[in-house]
């Protein structure tokens, strides 16, 4: 039976959509060939694949109901990000901000869309709006000083 | 209701994932 996030419709719904979703089981006197492959020291420790099993995304860590869908998509739009598909990332992450505009990784979310706008026109603006969008909303967030640099971009 | 029909194993998941142009989504869970 599906508990936590996974009893959430919505989680189920895009799960299956999107994802061929497999449980892994640790065993800490005994670690499992996985756990020594994909460093897991933690639990839940939730990785986002592609389809060649390379990681793209990883969270470590309890993570609440209501940011579940947005570390899945996030985790999409990263896929898309580090395979040079910037239109795709685009749209992910687009779909990742506009439905999950204050889970715990829209920050993060926000930076990647921004660099994968760049890279998708080629136009600075995309990095200088994720500077001002980080700014107004996440001044505290480490992503917000990752974007630091972007300010000095024209508006 | 879309139930989620997990898989055992990560290769198989994989090989999945490829004929269904999908990804992979992989949960490290502790039965403690």
């Amino acid at each position: 039976m599906d508990t936590g996030p996974y009893s959430d419709e919505k989680v189920q719904k895009y799960l299956e959509e999107q994802f061929v979703s497999v449980k892994s089981q640790c065993f800490w006197d005994k670690r499992t060939e996985l756990m020594k492959q994909f460093d897991v020291s933690w639990t839940p420790t939730l990785l986002v694949h592609d389809a060649t099993g390379k990681e793209h995304h990883r969270v470590v860590g309890f993570v609440p109901p209501e940011d579940f869908l947005a570390h899945l998509k996030l985790g999409r739009g990263k896929m898309f990000f580090n395979r040079f598909r910037f239109a795709e990332a685009v749209e992910a992450l687009t779909e990742a901000l506009e439905q999950h505009p204050d889970s715990g990784p829209t920050p993060e979310t926000i930076f990647f869309l921004g660099v994968a706008k760049y890279w998708k026109t080629h136009d600075p603006k995309g990095l200088r709006w994720a500077y001002d969008t980080l700014a107004a909303r996440f001044p505290q967030s480490e992503w917000t000083r990752r974007a630091g640099p972007y300010k000095q971009i024209p508006r | 209701m879309a139930k989620i029909k997990w898989e055992k194993d990560f290769k198989s998941a994989v090989e999945l994932a490829a004929k269904n142009h999908k990804q992979v989504f992989q949960d490290f869970w502790f039965d403690g």
